[in-house]
C-alpha cells in the first residue's frame, strides 16, 4: 500500500541573480513499511525534498500525496494537524522540548491528540522500553547524552503511530556506538510497527542498513536501488 | 501537558532573566503605587484641611458675595430660608458664618485679618475650632526646661527638630517627637508642665476672640491679651471692637493660620452692624461623597433663586483645585515615564526570548502543535512574568502604604518652611489602599500583555522550514 507519492516535484529558489533548482522533477513512491535512505552530496536537495515530503515546505511544481491527500490543498492549520497525525519527525540535532522529561517529550504528540491517559502511558512506556530508556523516563534532555536524546526523539516520532517517519541526518551528531544502537532500534521498530522510515543521510552505516537507497544529485534522482 | 504548566517551566529556563524582568515590573508597580498613594493622600489632606477648616462642601451666600466680599453683600438668616435648605434629604445642619476683613492690632503691631463669626456649637460639626486650640508649644524656654529633666536622648534630639511648633493634640505631639510606646506615661506630664498652653473656647455672646497661632505670634498675643479690630461695617458704618483673647488655635493651612480671628457669630454681627445677617451659611451634609455633593448642589440650586447663590467646594477653592490638578497631571506623566522605561525593559526580554527560541517554535509547529496553542503558552509565560512582578510589588507596597498612612512624612526645618511658604501643611500623607491600586496593577499587566503581541505576530508569520534553520 502506497503511503507517499511524489509526482514531478520541483523546488526552485529565486536568489538575486539566478534560479536554483534544489529539487528537479522528482517522482517517487513509498510503500508501507519501507526503510529507505535518500543519499547524495551536500547541496543535492536531500533536506529540501524531506521538508516537502513532511509538509514543512511546498513544491514550486508537482504533487505530493500522503495517503492520497495532496498536501498543497490543505490550509495551514489543517496541514499542521495532518502532520501531527501522519508524519513523525527526527531531526539532526534532536530538538527535544527542553522543559519536558523524556516521558513527557514522548507523550507530547499523544497529548496534542488528546489520547486517554492510560493508553498514553502504556504507549510511552512501550516506546521508551523499546529505545532502552525505561530507566530515564524522568530525565530532562539536558541530563541525557546525544545518543539518548536521539532515541527519545525516535520514540516521540513513533508515539502516535504515524504513516511514516522522516529523519534528517539522524546520526550526524552521534558516535559510532550510539549510531549503531539507534539504527538497530529504528530497524526493529520499523519491522514491529510496520511504519515507513525515510532518512536523508550520507552516513555509510545508515546506507548499509537501508533496504532502499535513493541517490540525489543536483536535485535529480540518479538512482533508486532496492535491496532485500 | 497543559499550556499553563509548560509556560511555568519555560519561565524558569532562564532563571536570571525571569528574575530581572519580574524585578523591573516589581519596581514599576511598587514605585507607581507609592507615588500615587503619596500624591492622592497629600491632595486629600490639602482638600480636607481647606474644606474642614474653612469652606465646607457647600455654602449658601448672597449672590454678590463670592465676587465682591464686602459686608454689604449679606443675607438675612430667616427661619424660612433655613427650613427650605434643611428639608433636603442630604442636609444635616446649617452652620452660620459672618465673614469679613479688619485691621487687627495689639500693642505696636497691626495686620490685616480675616474675621470669622461662627456659632461655637454648630461649628463643631465642621471645622471644630475647639479641637484646634493649641495645647502645647515647643518654645525655646520650654525645650530648655524639658531637656533639663531626665528624658531619653531621642526625645532631646527630636525636640530640636520641632522647635517653635505648636500642637493641638497629644497624638500629633507624640508622633512628631517619636515618643515610644510605654514612655508616654512618664514623658507627657513633663511636656505638659513645660510646653503646655492654657487655652479656652468661647460661647455665643461672649466678647472673646480665638486667633490663629501664626497670627498670635506675629501680634505677640497670649490668652487674656486684648485684640482691637477695626474695619468697614454694613452700609458704611465703622466696625470697631475690642476683644479678649480666649485662646490660640492651630489651623493646618498656614495661610489661614496667619490671618484668622474667630468671634461668636452674634458678636461679629454686632461688630459689623448687621444683626441677623450672614455672609454665608455652610450646609453640613450627611453624605460627603462626590455624587452626593453634586446631587445636593443641584437640588439646592434649583430651590434657591436670587438673592442666593449655592457654591460647591471646588468653586470656592478653584485655585487649589487647579493647582492640584496640574500637579496630578505632572505626577501621571512621571508615572507614565516610569511605565515607558519598564515597557522597553519587558519588550527587550520578549525580543531576546523570541529570537532565542525561534528554532524551538519551529520544531513544535513542525511536529503538530497548532500556532494558536503555542501562542497560548507564550501568553501564559508573559502573564506569569507580569504577575510575579505585580504581586511582589503589591505585597511590598501594601504594608509600606499602611505604615505610611499611620506615619505620615512630616517635614521639619527649612523644608517645612518651603511648604508653608506655598501655603501647604508641611506633611506628606499616604492615601489608603483604593481604586488606584487596581488601575496601577492593570496598567502594568496591560504593558506586559502588549509586549506579548510581538512573539504572537512572529509565530503567526513563522514559516516552519525557516524557523528550523535558525
Amino acid at each position: 500500500m502506497k503511503v507517499l507519492e511524489l509526482t514531478n516535484v520541483h523546488k526552485v529558489y529565486n536568489t538575486t541573480h539566478v534560479e536554483v533548482h534544489a529539487v528537479n522533477d522528482v517522482s517517487l513512491d513509498f510503500e508501507e513499511g519501507e526503510f529507505a535512505a535518500i543519499v547524495g552530496p551536500s547541496g543535492s536537495g536531500k533536506t529540501t525534498l524531506l521538508n516537502m515530503i513532511g509538509g514543512l515546505d511546498m513544491p514550486t511544481e508537482g504533487k505530493i500525496l500522503v495517503n492520497s491527500t495532496d498536501l498543497s490543498t490543505l490550509k495551514p492549520s489543517a496541514l499542521i494537524d495532518f502532520r501531527m497525525r501522519n508524519i513523525g519527525f527526527v531531526f539532526q540535532s534532536y530538538n527535544l522540548i527542553p522543559v519536558l522529561t523524556a516521558k513527557e517529550n514522548v507523550e507530547f504528540i499523544m497529548s496534542l491528540q488528546k489520547w486517554p491517559k492510560r493508553k498514553k502511558d502504556e504507549r510511552t512506556m512501550e516506546l521508551l522500553e523499546a529505545v532502552g530508556l525505561k530507566d530515564r523516563v524522568d530525565s530532562r534532555p539536558s541530563r541525557l547524552s546525544g545518543g539518548q536524546q536521539q532515541r527519545v526523539a525516535v520514540a516521540r516520532a513513533l508515539a502516535s503511530k504515524p504513516r511514516f517517519v522522516l529523519a534528517d541526518e539522524p546520526t550526524a551528531n552521534l558516535d559510532t556506538k550510539s549510531t549503531e544502537t539507534l539504527l538497530d532500534i529504528m530497524e526493529k521498530l520499523n519491522m514491529e510497527e510496520n511504519i515507513t522510515f525515510i532518512f536523508s543521510t550520507h552516513d555509510a552505516r545508515v546506507m548499509k542498513k537501508a533496504r532502499r537507497v535513493i541517490t540525489l544529485e543536483d536535485g535529480k534522482v540518479v538512482s533508486d536501488e532496492r535491496r532485500k | 501537558m497543559k499550556n499553563y504548566k509548560m509556560a511555568w517551566r519555560n519561565l524558569w529556563r532562564n532563571r536570571r532573566r525571569t528574575v530581572i524582568t519580574s524585578a523591573s515590573v516589581f519596581f514599576a508597580v511598587f514605585f507607581a503605587m507609592i507615588m500615587r498613594s503619596l500624591q492622592l493622600g497629600t491632595y486629600d489632606s490639602m482638600y480636607k484641611n481647606i474644606i474642614e477648616s474653612y469652606s465646607g462642601y457647600i455654602q449658601v451666600q448672597n449672590e454678590e458675595f463670592w465676587e465682591n466680599k464686602i459686608v454689604d453683600n449679606v443675607f438675612n438668616n430667616t427661619a424660612e430660608l433655613q427650613s427650605r435648605i434643611t428639608e433636603d434629604k442630604n442636609v444635616e445642619d446649617l452652620i452660620p458664618r459672618f465673614e469679613s476683613f479688619a485691621l487687627a492690632s495689639s500693642g505696636s503691631r497691626s495686620k490685616g485679618v480675616m474675621v470669622m463669626g461662627i456659632d461655637p456649637e454648630k461649628e463643631k460639626l465642621l471645622s471644630d475650632v475647639e479641637s484646634r486650640l493649641v495645647n502645647y508649644r515647643l518654645t525655646d524656654e520650654a525645650i530648655d526646661a524639658i531637656k533639663a529633666e531626665d528624658i531619653p536622648s531621642y526625645l532631646a534630639k527630636n525636640l530640636d527638630l520641632f522647635r517653635d511648633k505648636s500642637y493641638s493634640s497629644d497624638g500629633s505631639l507624640q508622633i512628631d517627637l517619636g515618643i515610644k510606646e510605654g514612655d508616654e506615661e512618664t514623658l507627657m506630664p513633663v511636656l505638659t508642665r513645660y510646653a503646655g498652653v492654657d487655652n479656652s473656647y468661647f460661647s455665643m455672646g461672649e466678647d472673646k476672640a480665638l486667633v490663629g497661632d501664626r497670627l498670635a505670634r506675629y501680634l505677640g498675643l497670649e490668652r487674656g491679651d486684648t485684640i482691637i479690630l477695626l474695619g468697614q461695617a454694613y452700609h458704611g458704618h465703622t466696625a470697631a471692637g475690642k476683644y479678649v483673647i480666649g485662646g490660640i488655635i492651630k489651623i493646618p493651612n498656614p495661610e489661614l493660620d496667619n490671618k484668622i480671628v474667630y468671634l461668636p457669630v452674634d458678636v461679629c454681627q454686632t461688630l459689623y452692624y448687621a444683626p441677623g445677617m450672614l455672609t454665608s451659611m455652610v450646609v453640613h451634609l450627611k453624605d460627603n461623597d462626590d455624587d452626593a455633593i453634586e446631587g445636593t448642589l443641584a437640588r439646592l440650586d434649583s430651590k434657591l433663586d436670587s438673592p442666593y447663590r449655592v457654591l460647591a467646594w471646588k468653586e470656592m477653592n478653584e485655585t487649589l483645585v487647579q493647582q492640584l490638578d496640574a500637579d496630578d497631571k505632572g505626577g501621571m506623566i512621571m508615572i507614565g515615564i516610569l511605565y515607558l522605561v519598564i515597557a522597553f525593559g519587558v519588550f527587550g526580554t520578549v525580543l531576546m526570548m523570541t529570537a532565542e527560541r525561534r528554532r524551538e517554535f519551529g520544531v513544535l509547529v513542525a511536529i503538530g502543535m497548532q500556532k494558536t496553542k503555542l501562542t497560548g503558552v507564550l501568553v501564559y509565560e508573559m502573564l506569569y512574568l507580569g504577575l510575579l512582578g505585580i504581586l511582589a510589588g503589591v505585597a511590598i507596597a501594601v504594608p509600606s502604604i499602611i505604615y505610611g498612612y499611620y506615619h505620615p512624612i512630616h517635614f521639619s526645618a527649612s523644608l517645612a518652611k518651603v511648604w508653608e511658604d506655598y501655603g501647604f501643611e508641611p506633611v506628606m500623607k499616604f492615601q489608603w489602599i483604593d481604586k488606584y491600586f487596581i488601575s496601577q496593577s492593570l496598567v502594568v499587566a496591560i504593558i506586559v500583555l502588549v509586549a506579548a503581541i510581538y512573539p504572537l505576530i512572529k509565530i503567526r508569520k513563522m514559516k516552519e522550514v525557516n524557523a528550523l534553520k535558525a
